[in-house]
């Protein structure tokens, strides 16, 4: 018999959301820390990020994803956090038992004290969009094409239509450029780009890369591999119009039409989700609704912004080290209330108002002019003014110490984003 | 192994290597193994055989009087015998037929009062499938007053009147039984030839000599015509035609197995009394899958192209219309793949199956559309008799292995059983597909196969990779590396399934065209 191991935390992913968390951990003070990460490096998705564009916040400069995973994978490896490389975790229970397997140990059972989830997202398929059409080959998600491409050296296409503007879109769009293939143009289902102003110019217009918005396709042809794609303009109900299809000769048809947080681990552990973020709630220590299982990075919710992760992921990581530590118990936690043009917040709930507390938030359109608030019952604590707010952009916004700035027990917090700013 | 080079004869040669072809070349290797299978995709169960809804119906869909009835019933109650020993699953989980105000159509409704039609649905519909099933010799079926049929599967819509519980019913995965068949044949002495066309079949002085294909020729006194959709036109090769299959379209949709497990626990099905001709219209269902994924399907579309695997957002719309008043609730965001197959109807609607009497040796096995898979066992008992008579050996072999070892599948194993594995061979503990949980062991395994995969869809059919929620987004480039490392070649080779269908082009950098 295996001995069961019992480390004081687990954390699963060592993406920038795992090893931030680890670290932080280990620095408030836990000394048995487990990372465990399913591939042969540390660091995530990052070192197929190779475009730059991260760090601006954690370490005021400009870097790209390997030279942003290499910080902390140095840091890391100056602490006693056990890494367990090569080793997927297959399952998790409500117990807060842990089933992973590597070729080294075979199976292994983990009892945790406590939980880190950092497993990231995945990217959505062409059938969870509803692309109709043939199956052939060169159907590729953006982020599989990166991969490839970066990490493998492979090129998976020569021609290619891309079906959505988010931002791994747009910096694909230029990488297939750059790499001798000829990118056809980008379709975006929208009226607006899916990604931020700064790739849209730098990725697409400086290539003279066409984008074409409230576009979609709606049939992919060709039997082995990709021969064309038929796109459409669509309606007010973004269904396509017959009367605008066009064909568009490629051989590759690369998707970047979302990425879904990773949850399955998160559910068998009897973890509830919000259906909007698509991961789990959390309170402002980044603690899911089963005591001692924290989550941080893009497991909670889509970040655009590593930096971001980074933050969610130090607080999980010095919740769970306050959890083991200090046997903390959570008070009964007040509800946070998406508000105007805010599609939804995380943290979903704050247990403790005792403390500063980050809010993360997307607005549900573009905005122009306005201010960004929080409301305790109605009573306004912290606010910002924007320029103009995008729904790929998210918004992060600091409150202090809540109840002792209002002085009073609060029922419920409320994020806003209302007219006039500057 | 496919040998290299085709032999120069063999006593039969079956044309098509999906489930019809499969049984029935194993069941000649329990009399003789000179046995050659031919079929033109790069893997066997590459057509209509991949792309159908596995289900093991009891027949209580199929006309009385019909030679699909008659097989089907028959070909249900053979089917344990028929994949013991072959290492796959096959589970009879049921179907609950549902009764609903839409059982009967509008205008016949409309035509009764209130309280006739509340009695014909509750009290006579159940009674017709009762005695349908009862004809048919179709054991085991029960009436399911409305209350159970809600305890049964919570998920039916609040307007059912009531159903009928048809025990036999079942689900086989149809690409792994005829893997296996065809596994079983060759340890059994078949030999099976793959990306092989037959393009002519030689008959002379009203006798078949054998097959010309684009590898060369093969002299046989006996072929078998199990070649689908195109039945037709190898059926005419020999002159031993005289029918028409016109293709039929039928798309599927599968969804999420995290989300959609036990959501129904037997296959669930509205009865609906087709308008003029009141034939039971089989109108597809919502399946479990032996995974546990929820399935949705099929739909029924007349086609001219029979490599039509398409599928149109209009279909994909039907079926989502169809579900959405028998399972109010079910989750249409967890749709992770959509397929379709095509079915090889004649213009009788019914298979055709014996040999020819304008070739002598030659036997169709045609018209084999659903429920050919339910079927199979019954189509294999029939064919023999006629394969028998045409001077296949009466007599069984006594070397005939009755078992085809399967695999090992890493996540249906205990962590006992695993971590032995892995002791044995550390790649059992690297997994290469997340949402499917396969190791890079099986891939090796499925690359070294007695039929091996050469392809990702290959691959895929297996050992389950890409079938996931994500399909394949994570798993496709590991997949492409171990399958070109075992098979020896660069990986920019791999195809997706087979020739034309290429992963990478060659070389990173390539020229803008
Ligand atoms: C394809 C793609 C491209 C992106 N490009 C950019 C970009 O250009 N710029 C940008 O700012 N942001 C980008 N992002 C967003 C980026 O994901 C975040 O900035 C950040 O990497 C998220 O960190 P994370 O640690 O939460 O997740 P990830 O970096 O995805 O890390 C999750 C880790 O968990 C591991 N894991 C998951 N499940 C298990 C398990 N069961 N067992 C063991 N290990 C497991 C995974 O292997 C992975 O290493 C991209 C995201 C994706 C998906
Ligand atoms: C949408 C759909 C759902 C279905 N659902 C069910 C179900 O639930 N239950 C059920 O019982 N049945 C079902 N069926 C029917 C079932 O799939 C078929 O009856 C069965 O797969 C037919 O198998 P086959 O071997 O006869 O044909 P195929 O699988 O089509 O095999 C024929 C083979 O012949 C090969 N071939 C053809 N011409 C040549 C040539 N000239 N040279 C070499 N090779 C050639 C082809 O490549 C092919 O591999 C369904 C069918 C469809 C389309």
């Amino acid at each position: 018999m295996k001995k069961t191991r019992k480390p004081q935390l687990a954390v699963i992913g060592a993406g920038p959301a795992g090893l931030g968390a680890a670290l932080a951990a280990s620095g408030a003070g836990l000394r048995d820390v487990m990372l465990i990460e399913r591939d042969f490096e540390l660091g995530g998705i990052l070192p197929q990020c190779i475009h730059d564009g991260f760090g601006s916040i954690v370490f005021k400069e400009v870097m790209t994803g390997p030279e942003y995973a290499q910080r902390f994978v140095e840091e890391i490896r100056r602490t006693d956090v056990e890494i367990m490389l090569n080793t997927m975790v297959l399952d998790m229970g409500p117990d807060m038992r842990i089933t992973a397997v590597n070729d080294r140990e075979g199976i292994v059972e983990i009892e945790p004290e406590s939980i880190v989830l950092a497993m990231g997202c995945r990217e959505r398929t062409r059938h969870q969009v509803m692309l109709p059409g043939f199956r052939p080959a060169g159907v590729i998600t953006a982020g599989a094409a990166q991969r490839d491409i970066n990490i493998e050296g492979l090129m998976p296409g020569r021609k290619i239509v891309i079906l959505g503007s988010g931002d791994i879109g747009l910096i694909m769009a230029r990488r297939f450029t750059l790499e001798g293939a000829r990118v056809e143009g980008v379709y975006e289902l929208m009226d607006h780009p899916g990604g931020i102003t700064r790739n849209v110019v730098q990725c697409l217009r400086d290539f003279e890369i066409p984008l074409h918005l409230s576009h979609t396709v709606s049939f992919i042809h060709g039997r082995k591999r990709v021969e064309a794609v038929t796109v459409a303009e669509v309606d007010a109900d973004l269904k396509p119009r017959k009367e605008t299809e066009r064909f568009v000769p490629c051989d590759t048809l690369c998707l970047s039409v979302g990425l879904i947080p990773e949850n399955e681990l998160s559910k068998h552990a009897g973890i509830q989700l919000d259906p909007v973020t698509a991961g789990p709630f959390v309170d402002e220590r980044m603690e899911t609704t089963v005591d001692g299982i924290f989550a941080c990075g893009n497991v909670v919710n889509v970040f655009d912004l590593v930096d971001y992760v980074t933050h969610s992921a130090q607080v999980a990581g010095r919740g769970a080290a306050e959890y083991v530590l200090q046997g903390r118990k959570r008070q009964s936690p007040v509800k946070v209330v998406a508000g105007r043009n805010v599609k939804y917040v995380v943290p979903q709930f704050v247990s403790d108002l005792n403390r500063d507390v980050d809010f993360y938030f997307r607005v549900e359109h573009p905005e122009r002019a306005v201010t960004a608030r929080i409301l305790a019952d109605g009573k306004p604590l912290a606010g910002k003014k924007h320029k103009m707010v995008r729904p790929p952009e998210m918004l992060k916004q600091t409150t202090e110490a809540l109840d002792v700035s209002t002085g009073e027990k609060t029922r419920e917090l409320t994020v806003e984003v209302i007219p006039g700013g500057e | 192994m496919t040998p290299a080079g085709l032999p120069e004869s063999a006593q039969v040669v079956v044309i098509g290597a999906g489930v019809s072809g499969c049984s029935i070349a194993r069941e000649l290797t329990k009399y003789t193994p000179d046995i050659v299978i031919i079929d033109r995709e790069s893997d066997v169960a590459d057509a209509t055989t991949k792309a159908n809804n596995a289900e093991v119906h009891s027949g209580i869909g199929e006309k009385i009087g019909t030679l699909k009835a008659k097989l089907n019933v028959r070909g249900n109650a053979l089917y344990d015998d028929f994949v013991s020993g072959l290492g796959v699953d096959f589970r009879r989980q049921g179907l609950l037929i549902v009764i609903t105000p839409r059982t009967l159509p509008e205008e016949v409704a409309a035509r009764m009062p209130r309280s006739v039609h509340d009695f014909v649905l509750k009290q006579v519909m159940p009674r017709l499938i009762m005695l349908n099933a009862r004809r048919k010799g179709i054991p085991g079926l029960r009436m399911v007053s409305r209350a159970e049929v809600y305890r049964m599967e919570p998920h039916v819509t609040r307007s059912a009147v009531a159903g009928v519980f048809d025990p036999t019913y079942g689900m086989v995965a149809p690409y792994k039984l005829t893997i296996a068949l065809a596994e079983h044949s060759v340890m059994n002495g078949a030999r099976v030839f793959l990306n092989t066309e037959v393009s002519g079949v030689n008959v002379k002085d009203g006798r078949v000599l054998g097959v010309t294909t684009n590898r060369g020729d093969i002299r046989a006194p006996i072929v078998v015509n199990a070649a689908g959709v195109f039945a037709d036109e190898v059926a005419d090769m020999a002159g031993a035609g005289g029918f028409r299959i016109h293709p039929r379209k039928g798309a599927s949709l599968l969804f999420d197995r995290e989300e959609t497990r036990e959501y129904v626990h037997s296959s669930v099905s509205e009865f609906r009394v087709r308008g003029k001709t009141k034939a039971h219209s089989k109108g597809g269902g919502a399946m479990p899958t032996l995974e546990g994924n929820l399935q949705l399907g099929p739909t029924a579309i007349e086609t001219d192209d029979k490599f039509d695997t398409s599928i149109s957002a209009e279909e994909i719309q039907e079926i989502f219309d169809r579900f959405y008043y028998l399972l109010p609730d079910f989750p249409r965001s967890a749709m992770i793949s959509a397929f379709s197959g095509i079915r090889a109807p004649t213009e009788e609607e019914d298979f055709i199956i014996g040999p020819s009497e304008a070739a002598r040796g030659f036997v169709n096995v045609a018209g084999i559309q659903s429920p050919g898979l339910a079927s199979a066992p019954a189509i294999v008992e029939m064919v023999m008799v006629f394969l028998h008579d045409l001077g296949v050996p009466r007599q069984p072999r006594s070397d005939f292995d009755p078992v085809r070892p399967a695999p090992p599948r890493f996540a249906e194993l205990s962590n006992e059983e695993r971590d032995r594995l892995i002791a044995g061979d550390p790649r059992y503990g690297h997994v290469i597909c997340r949402c499917e949980q396969v190791t890079e062991a099986e891939v090796v395994n499925a690359a070294h196969g007695i039929i091996p995969a050469t392809t990702m869809d290959g691959v895929k059919r297996r050992t389950r990779t890409g079938m996931g929620r994500c399909q394949g987004g994570f798993c496709g480039y590991r997949v492409a590396q171990i399958l070109a490392r075992e098979m020896g070649v660069p990986v920019t080779d791999m195809t997706k399934d087979g020739d034309g269908s290429w992963v990478f082009t060659t070389g990173k950098k390539t020229i803008a065209v």
